[in-house]
Protein backbone atom coordinates (compact mmCIF):
# COMPACT_ATOMS: atom_id res chain seq x y z
CA UNK A 1 0.00 0.00 0.00
CA UNK A 2 1.55 3.14 -0.90
CA UNK A 3 0.67 6.25 1.53
CA UNK A 4 0.48 9.49 0.69
CA UNK A 5 2.39 12.08 1.83
CA UNK A 6 0.71 14.53 3.49
CA UNK A 7 2.10 18.11 3.22
CA UNK A 8 3.10 19.41 6.23
CA UNK A 9 1.87 23.54 7.55
CA UNK A 10 5.58 25.64 8.30
CA UNK A 11 6.22 28.36 10.32
CA UNK A 12 9.85 29.80 9.58
CA UNK A 13 12.00 32.18 11.07
CA UNK A 14 15.48 34.04 9.79
CA UNK A 15 17.55 36.38 12.21
CA UNK A 16 21.00 36.62 13.65
CA UNK A 17 19.78 36.95 17.37
CA UNK A 18 17.34 34.44 17.58
CA UNK A 19 18.44 33.17 21.24
CA UNK A 20 15.27 33.58 23.22
CA UNK A 21 13.37 31.29 20.90
CA UNK A 22 16.19 28.95 20.67
CA UNK A 23 16.72 28.81 24.66
CA UNK A 24 12.58 28.41 24.84
CA UNK A 25 13.10 25.18 22.49
CA UNK A 26 15.35 23.77 24.80
CA UNK A 27 13.24 24.29 27.64
CA UNK A 28 10.78 21.69 25.94
CA UNK A 29 13.00 19.31 24.22
CA UNK A 30 16.14 17.57 23.90
CA UNK A 31 18.26 17.99 21.03
CA UNK A 32 16.89 14.53 18.50
CA UNK A 33 18.77 14.96 15.79
CA UNK A 34 22.02 16.96 14.42
CA UNK A 35 22.50 16.15 10.61
CA UNK A 36 25.00 18.57 8.63
CA UNK A 37 24.56 19.00 4.43
CA UNK A 38 24.84 20.98 1.56
CA UNK A 39 22.63 21.77 -1.28
CA UNK A 40 22.48 23.92 -3.94
CA UNK A 41 19.48 26.30 -4.80
CA UNK A 42 18.33 27.53 -7.76
CA UNK A 43 16.35 30.74 -7.40
CA UNK A 44 14.59 33.15 -10.14
CA UNK A 45 13.27 36.37 -9.09
CA UNK A 46 9.86 36.19 -10.15
CA UNK A 47 9.27 32.59 -8.45
CA UNK A 48 7.73 32.55 -5.47
CA UNK A 49 6.19 29.60 -5.39
CA UNK A 50 8.79 27.37 -5.55
CA UNK A 51 11.88 26.08 -3.80
CA UNK A 52 13.96 24.35 -6.07
CA UNK A 53 17.16 22.34 -4.87
CA UNK A 54 19.55 19.92 -5.36
CA UNK A 55 20.95 17.78 -2.98
CA UNK A 56 23.09 14.52 -3.35
CA UNK A 57 22.46 14.85 -7.06
CA UNK A 58 18.63 14.57 -6.40
CA UNK A 59 16.41 17.51 -7.02
CA UNK A 60 13.41 18.47 -5.58
CA UNK A 61 10.93 20.83 -5.87
CA UNK A 62 8.20 21.96 -3.12
CA UNK A 63 4.87 23.68 -4.49
CA UNK A 64 3.49 26.42 -2.01
CA UNK A 65 0.22 24.78 -2.00
CA UNK A 66 -1.41 27.63 0.54
CA UNK A 67 -0.95 29.88 3.01
CA UNK A 68 -3.27 29.66 6.37
CA UNK A 69 -3.15 31.45 9.78
CA UNK A 70 0.48 32.62 8.67
CA UNK A 71 1.92 29.43 7.95
CA UNK A 72 2.77 28.01 4.42
CA UNK A 73 1.96 24.49 3.09
CA UNK A 74 4.81 23.17 0.68
CA UNK A 75 4.12 19.97 -1.26
CA UNK A 76 7.79 17.94 -2.39
CA UNK A 77 7.91 16.39 -5.26
CA UNK A 78 10.68 14.09 -6.24
CA UNK A 79 11.85 15.38 -9.44
CA UNK A 80 14.84 12.25 -9.67
CA UNK A 81 18.50 11.67 -9.77
CA UNK A 82 21.53 13.47 -11.86
CA UNK A 83 21.41 12.46 -14.98
CA UNK A 84 17.70 14.19 -15.59
CA UNK A 85 16.29 13.73 -18.87
CA UNK A 86 16.07 16.42 -20.99
CA UNK A 87 12.14 15.99 -21.34
CA UNK A 88 11.79 16.71 -17.41
CA UNK A 89 14.22 19.76 -17.20
CA UNK A 90 12.32 21.29 -20.20
CA UNK A 91 8.36 19.84 -18.72
CA UNK A 92 9.20 20.44 -14.89
CA UNK A 93 12.20 22.30 -13.84
CA UNK A 94 12.35 25.34 -16.06
CA UNK A 95 7.96 25.99 -15.55
CA UNK A 96 8.96 25.43 -11.63
CA UNK A 97 11.64 28.41 -12.22
CA UNK A 98 9.19 30.59 -14.05
CA UNK A 99 11.75 31.62 -16.91
CA UNK A 100 11.88 29.79 -20.48
CA UNK A 101 13.56 26.49 -21.06
CA UNK A 102 16.44 26.87 -23.62
CA UNK A 103 16.70 24.55 -26.49
CA UNK A 104 18.05 21.44 -24.79
CA UNK A 105 20.88 19.83 -26.91
CA UNK A 106 21.63 16.48 -24.72
CA UNK A 107 19.15 13.71 -23.98
CA UNK A 108 19.62 13.76 -20.36
CA UNK A 109 22.30 16.24 -18.43
CA UNK A 110 24.39 15.20 -15.75
CA UNK A 111 24.45 17.46 -12.70
CA UNK A 112 27.51 19.36 -14.12
CA UNK A 113 25.86 19.56 -17.58
CA UNK A 114 23.20 21.23 -15.85
CA UNK A 115 24.84 23.72 -14.55
CA UNK A 116 27.18 24.74 -16.95
CA UNK A 117 24.68 24.78 -19.60
CA UNK A 118 21.55 25.79 -18.53
CA UNK A 119 22.17 27.26 -15.58
CA UNK A 120 25.11 29.60 -15.22
CA UNK A 121 24.67 31.01 -18.52
CA UNK A 122 20.94 32.24 -17.74
CA UNK A 123 20.81 35.90 -16.48
CA UNK A 124 17.38 35.08 -15.04
CA UNK A 125 18.58 32.44 -12.71
CA UNK A 126 20.99 32.16 -9.55
CA UNK A 127 22.69 30.23 -7.42
CA UNK A 128 22.84 29.21 -4.02
CA UNK A 129 25.50 27.12 -2.12
CA UNK A 130 24.07 26.32 0.86
CA UNK A 131 25.70 24.64 3.78
CA UNK A 132 23.22 23.67 6.79
CA UNK A 133 23.51 22.35 10.52
CA UNK A 134 20.46 21.02 11.54
CA UNK A 135 19.21 20.05 15.00
CA UNK A 136 16.28 18.56 15.36
CA UNK A 137 14.12 18.98 18.31
CA UNK A 138 9.74 18.16 18.74
CA UNK A 139 7.65 21.13 20.09
CA UNK A 140 4.16 20.89 20.85
CA UNK A 141 4.13 17.79 18.53
CA UNK A 142 5.61 19.58 16.14
CA UNK A 143 9.20 19.03 13.99
CA UNK A 144 11.11 22.05 15.11
CA UNK A 145 14.34 22.67 13.77
CA UNK A 146 17.40 25.00 14.91
CA UNK A 147 19.72 25.50 11.64
CA UNK A 148 22.80 27.45 10.92
CA UNK A 149 22.53 28.30 7.63
CA UNK A 150 25.82 29.51 5.06
CA UNK A 151 24.75 30.81 2.07
CA UNK A 152 27.79 31.18 0.22
CA UNK A 153 30.01 31.32 2.77
CA UNK A 154 27.72 33.94 4.91
CA UNK A 155 25.96 32.91 8.09
CA UNK A 156 22.34 33.08 9.15
CA UNK A 157 20.48 31.44 11.83
CA UNK A 158 16.66 30.16 10.78
CA UNK A 159 14.18 28.33 13.13
CA UNK A 160 11.16 26.21 11.57
CA UNK A 161 7.93 24.95 13.41
CA UNK A 162 6.23 22.18 11.25
CA UNK A 163 3.39 20.23 11.16
CA UNK A 164 0.31 18.60 9.53
CA UNK A 165 -2.01 20.45 11.47
CA UNK A 166 -2.13 24.10 11.21
CA UNK A 167 -3.47 24.23 14.85
CA UNK A 168 -0.13 22.67 16.44
CA UNK A 169 2.33 24.72 14.92
CA UNK A 170 -0.06 28.01 15.66
CA UNK A 171 -0.11 26.45 19.77
CA UNK A 172 3.61 25.83 19.45
CA UNK A 173 4.35 29.26 18.20
CA UNK A 174 2.57 30.04 21.28
CA UNK A 175 4.71 28.23 23.61
CA UNK A 176 8.52 29.34 22.31
CA UNK A 177 6.31 33.21 22.65
CA UNK A 178 6.84 34.02 19.11
CA UNK A 179 5.07 37.04 18.13
CA UNK A 180 2.23 37.44 16.64
CA UNK A 181 3.86 39.79 13.60
CA UNK A 182 7.35 37.90 13.02
CA UNK A 183 7.04 37.24 9.37
CA UNK A 184 6.95 33.64 7.93
CA UNK A 185 9.93 33.41 5.67
CA UNK A 186 10.28 30.63 3.57
CA UNK A 187 14.29 29.29 2.25
CA UNK A 188 13.71 30.79 -1.29
CA UNK A 189 12.43 34.00 -0.23
CA UNK A 190 15.38 34.25 2.40
CA UNK A 191 18.11 33.27 -0.42
CA UNK A 192 16.63 36.16 -2.61
CA UNK A 193 17.37 38.54 -0.36
CA UNK A 194 20.36 37.95 0.90
CA UNK A 195 21.07 37.60 -2.41
CA UNK A 196 19.48 40.71 -3.62
CA UNK A 197 17.13 39.09 -5.92
CA UNK A 198 14.14 41.12 -3.77
CA UNK A 199 13.86 44.22 -2.04
CA UNK A 200 15.77 43.76 1.97
CA UNK A 201 12.93 44.93 4.00
CA UNK A 202 13.44 46.93 7.27
CA UNK A 203 14.02 44.85 9.46
CA UNK A 204 16.86 42.64 7.63
CA UNK A 205 18.44 45.74 7.27
CA UNK A 206 19.82 45.85 11.01
CA UNK A 207 22.78 43.01 12.24
CA UNK A 208 20.36 42.75 15.46
CA UNK A 209 17.44 41.20 13.80
CA UNK B 1 64.42 55.50 2.04
CA UNK B 2 62.57 55.76 5.94
CA UNK B 3 59.62 53.87 6.28
CA UNK B 4 56.45 55.85 6.69
CA UNK B 5 54.92 55.80 10.51
CA UNK B 6 51.53 54.58 10.21
CA UNK B 7 49.07 56.48 12.13
CA UNK B 8 45.34 54.91 12.51
CA UNK B 9 42.77 57.69 11.34
CA UNK B 10 45.27 59.62 9.34
CA UNK B 11 45.70 59.81 5.97
CA UNK B 12 49.28 58.31 4.67
CA UNK B 13 50.34 57.21 0.85
CA UNK B 14 48.54 55.12 -0.96
CA UNK B 15 48.35 51.86 1.32
CA UNK B 16 48.95 48.13 0.47
CA UNK B 17 46.05 45.87 1.81
CA UNK B 18 45.62 42.12 2.56
CA UNK B 19 41.95 41.62 3.77
CA UNK B 20 40.43 37.77 3.79
CA UNK B 21 36.92 37.07 4.40
CA UNK B 22 35.46 33.68 6.00
CA UNK B 23 33.19 32.82 9.10
CA UNK B 24 36.71 31.21 10.95
CA UNK B 25 39.20 33.79 11.95
CA UNK B 26 39.06 32.88 16.02
CA UNK B 27 42.82 32.11 16.07
CA UNK B 28 43.51 35.43 13.81
CA UNK B 29 41.07 37.58 16.20
CA UNK B 30 43.29 36.38 19.36
CA UNK B 31 46.53 37.41 17.71
CA UNK B 32 45.50 40.60 16.71
CA UNK B 33 44.58 41.55 20.34
CA UNK B 34 48.13 39.76 21.51
CA UNK B 35 50.36 41.32 18.92
CA UNK B 36 48.74 44.90 18.90
CA UNK B 37 49.84 47.99 20.45
CA UNK B 38 47.23 50.38 22.16
CA UNK B 39 45.65 52.28 19.89
CA UNK B 40 43.48 55.28 20.27
CA UNK B 41 39.74 54.43 22.08
CA UNK B 42 38.00 56.03 19.15
CA UNK B 43 38.86 52.68 16.96
CA UNK B 44 38.60 50.03 19.39
CA UNK B 45 35.04 49.16 17.96
CA UNK B 46 33.25 51.08 15.03
CA UNK B 47 29.81 49.88 13.73
CA UNK B 48 28.43 51.65 10.26
CA UNK B 49 25.95 50.90 7.76
CA UNK B 50 26.91 51.29 4.07
CA UNK B 51 25.57 50.11 0.51
CA UNK B 52 27.80 48.88 -1.99
CA UNK B 53 26.75 49.41 -5.62
CA UNK B 54 28.06 46.06 -7.07
CA UNK B 55 28.32 45.45 -11.21
CA UNK B 56 28.26 42.36 -12.73
CA UNK B 57 31.24 44.07 -15.16
CA UNK B 58 33.40 45.58 -13.11
CA UNK B 59 35.72 44.19 -10.26
CA UNK B 60 38.11 46.80 -10.26
CA UNK B 61 36.00 50.31 -8.95
CA UNK B 62 34.67 49.94 -5.46
CA UNK B 63 31.54 52.00 -4.85
CA UNK B 64 30.28 52.73 -1.51
CA UNK B 65 27.53 55.13 0.27
CA UNK B 66 27.56 55.99 4.13
CA UNK B 67 25.47 58.90 5.73
CA UNK B 68 24.38 59.92 2.41
CA UNK B 69 27.79 60.35 0.85
CA UNK B 70 29.65 57.80 -1.86
CA UNK B 71 32.82 57.19 -2.01
CA UNK B 72 34.48 55.40 -4.86
CA UNK B 73 37.91 53.64 -4.68
CA UNK B 74 39.84 52.51 -7.53
CA UNK B 75 42.13 49.62 -8.12
CA UNK B 76 45.51 50.59 -8.72
CA UNK B 77 47.88 47.73 -8.59
CA UNK B 78 48.74 44.55 -7.63
CA UNK B 79 52.15 43.43 -5.74
CA UNK B 80 52.97 40.52 -4.30
CA UNK B 81 49.37 39.29 -3.56
CA UNK B 82 48.86 43.15 -1.55
CA UNK B 83 46.26 45.45 -3.35
CA UNK B 84 46.47 48.99 -3.57
CA UNK B 85 43.47 50.98 -3.88
CA UNK B 86 43.15 55.28 -4.14
CA UNK B 87 40.20 57.39 -3.85
CA UNK B 88 38.31 57.68 -7.29
CA UNK B 89 35.57 60.47 -5.97
CA UNK B 90 33.61 61.02 -3.32
CA UNK B 91 30.11 62.78 -3.77
CA UNK B 92 27.37 63.85 -1.24
CA UNK B 93 23.40 63.40 -2.26
CA UNK B 94 21.73 65.30 -3.54
CA UNK B 95 23.97 64.64 -6.20
CA UNK B 96 24.36 66.37 -9.22
CA UNK B 97 23.43 64.89 -12.57
CA UNK B 98 26.73 65.60 -14.96
CA UNK B 99 28.72 63.55 -11.24
CA UNK B 100 26.68 60.72 -11.93
CA UNK B 101 27.23 61.20 -16.43
CA UNK B 102 30.83 61.65 -15.83
CA UNK B 103 32.26 60.01 -13.00
CA UNK B 104 29.76 57.51 -11.09
CA UNK B 105 28.28 55.72 -13.86
CA UNK B 106 31.51 55.11 -15.97
CA UNK B 107 32.61 53.26 -12.60
CA UNK B 108 30.34 50.63 -13.05
CA UNK B 109 31.70 49.43 -16.60
CA UNK B 110 28.19 48.80 -17.79
CA UNK B 111 26.36 49.42 -20.39
CA UNK B 112 22.36 51.19 -20.68
CA UNK B 113 23.28 53.92 -18.83
CA UNK B 114 19.75 55.42 -17.53
CA UNK B 115 18.53 59.08 -18.78
CA UNK B 116 19.57 61.78 -16.88
CA UNK B 117 16.57 64.35 -17.16
CA UNK B 118 17.05 66.23 -13.53
CA UNK B 119 19.95 68.50 -12.58
CA UNK B 120 20.56 66.46 -9.52
CA UNK B 121 19.44 63.26 -7.57
CA UNK B 122 18.49 62.09 -4.28
CA UNK B 123 19.80 59.09 -2.77
CA UNK B 124 16.51 57.21 -2.90
CA UNK B 125 15.93 58.14 -6.87
CA UNK B 126 19.77 57.06 -7.95
CA UNK B 127 19.09 53.27 -5.25
CA UNK B 128 15.73 53.74 -8.13
CA UNK B 129 18.36 53.66 -11.11
CA UNK B 130 20.46 50.31 -9.70
CA UNK B 131 17.43 48.46 -9.15
CA UNK B 132 16.16 49.37 -12.31
CA UNK B 133 19.42 48.18 -14.24
CA UNK B 134 20.31 44.65 -14.66
CA UNK B 135 23.81 44.43 -14.47
CA UNK B 136 23.77 46.54 -10.73
CA UNK B 137 22.80 46.09 -7.55
CA UNK B 138 22.37 47.94 -4.39
CA UNK B 139 23.41 45.35 -1.34
CA UNK B 140 23.37 46.37 2.34
CA UNK B 141 26.79 45.92 4.39
CA UNK B 142 27.04 46.30 7.97
CA UNK B 143 29.84 46.44 9.80
CA UNK B 144 31.29 45.82 13.34
CA UNK B 145 34.71 46.42 13.32
CA UNK B 146 37.77 46.06 16.00
CA UNK B 147 40.84 47.94 15.06
CA UNK B 148 44.21 46.95 15.63
CA UNK B 149 47.97 48.35 15.27
CA UNK B 150 50.43 45.44 14.34
CA UNK B 151 53.77 45.36 13.15
CA UNK B 152 53.28 49.17 12.07
CA UNK B 153 50.34 48.05 9.93
CA UNK B 154 46.97 49.24 10.60
CA UNK B 155 44.73 45.82 10.93
CA UNK B 156 40.95 45.12 11.65
CA UNK B 157 38.91 42.12 12.57
CA UNK B 158 35.24 42.83 11.87
CA UNK B 159 31.96 41.09 11.64
CA UNK B 160 30.38 41.97 8.50
CA UNK B 161 26.49 41.73 7.55
CA UNK B 162 25.55 41.67 3.64
CA UNK B 163 22.08 41.27 3.42
CA UNK B 164 21.55 39.92 6.51
CA UNK B 165 24.21 37.11 6.50
CA UNK B 166 26.94 37.16 8.73
CA UNK B 167 30.65 36.90 7.30
CA UNK B 168 34.19 38.11 8.94
CA UNK B 169 37.08 39.76 8.12
CA UNK B 170 40.98 40.46 8.81
CA UNK B 171 42.76 42.66 7.26
CA UNK B 172 45.89 44.40 7.34
CA UNK B 173 47.01 48.03 5.42
CA UNK B 174 50.49 49.54 5.39
CA UNK B 175 52.69 51.49 2.69
CA UNK B 176 55.24 48.77 3.26
CA UNK B 177 54.43 45.75 1.38
CA UNK B 178 56.90 43.76 4.16
CA UNK B 179 55.46 45.10 7.15
CA UNK B 180 52.22 43.36 5.55
CA UNK B 181 52.87 40.44 4.93
CA UNK B 182 54.62 40.10 8.17
CA UNK B 183 51.73 40.57 10.14
CA UNK B 184 49.94 38.13 7.76
CA UNK B 185 52.31 35.55 8.53
CA UNK B 186 52.10 36.32 12.40
CA UNK B 187 48.09 36.17 12.24
CA UNK B 188 48.38 32.91 10.91
CA UNK B 189 46.43 33.41 7.70
CA UNK B 190 49.45 33.38 5.26
CA UNK B 191 47.63 30.75 3.22
CA UNK B 192 44.35 32.97 3.12
CA UNK B 193 43.40 34.09 -0.15
CA UNK B 194 43.18 38.04 -0.19
CA UNK B 195 39.88 38.72 -0.92
CA UNK B 196 38.21 42.58 -0.98
CA UNK B 197 35.18 43.81 -0.16
CA UNK B 198 34.15 43.78 -3.69
CA UNK B 199 34.50 40.31 -4.03
CA UNK B 200 33.70 39.08 -1.03
CA UNK B 201 30.00 41.18 -1.64
CA UNK B 202 29.73 39.29 -5.51
CA UNK B 203 30.68 35.97 -3.72
CA UNK B 204 28.05 36.21 -1.17
CA UNK B 205 25.31 37.24 -3.36
CA UNK B 206 26.06 34.93 -6.06
CA UNK B 207 27.61 37.37 -9.03
CA UNK B 208 30.63 35.33 -8.74
CA UNK B 209 31.00 31.70 -8.57
CA UNK B 210 33.88 31.33 -6.29
CA UNK B 211 34.27 30.09 -2.00
CA UNK B 212 35.59 33.12 0.62
CA UNK B 213 38.24 31.27 2.70
CA UNK B 214 36.86 29.10 5.25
Amino acid sequence: MVTAIQPRFEFRIFGNHLDEIINKIAEFSPKEMSREMHSIYLLAAGNPDHNIKIRDGVMDIKTLEQKKDGLEQWNPFLVGEFPLKAEVIKSVVFPALGTESPVLDREEYTLQHFIDELIAVDPDITIASVCKKRDAFTVGKCITEIAEVKVNGAMIKTICIEAEEPKKVLKAKKKLHINEDMENVNYPLALKRIMGLVELPEQWQAKEF
Amino acid sequence: MTKEKMTIGEVSKPRFEFRTFGRDFDEAAYLLSRLSVPVPAKVWERNSKETYIVSKTNDVNNTKIRDGKMDIKTFVQEVDGLEQWNPLMKGEFPIKASVLQKDVFPAFKVEGLPTLNKDEYTLEEFLEMIKNHPDLQAVTVEKERFGYMVNDTICEYANVWINGAMVVTVNSESTELEDIQKTVKDLGIEGAENINYLQAIKRIIGMVDKKLAN
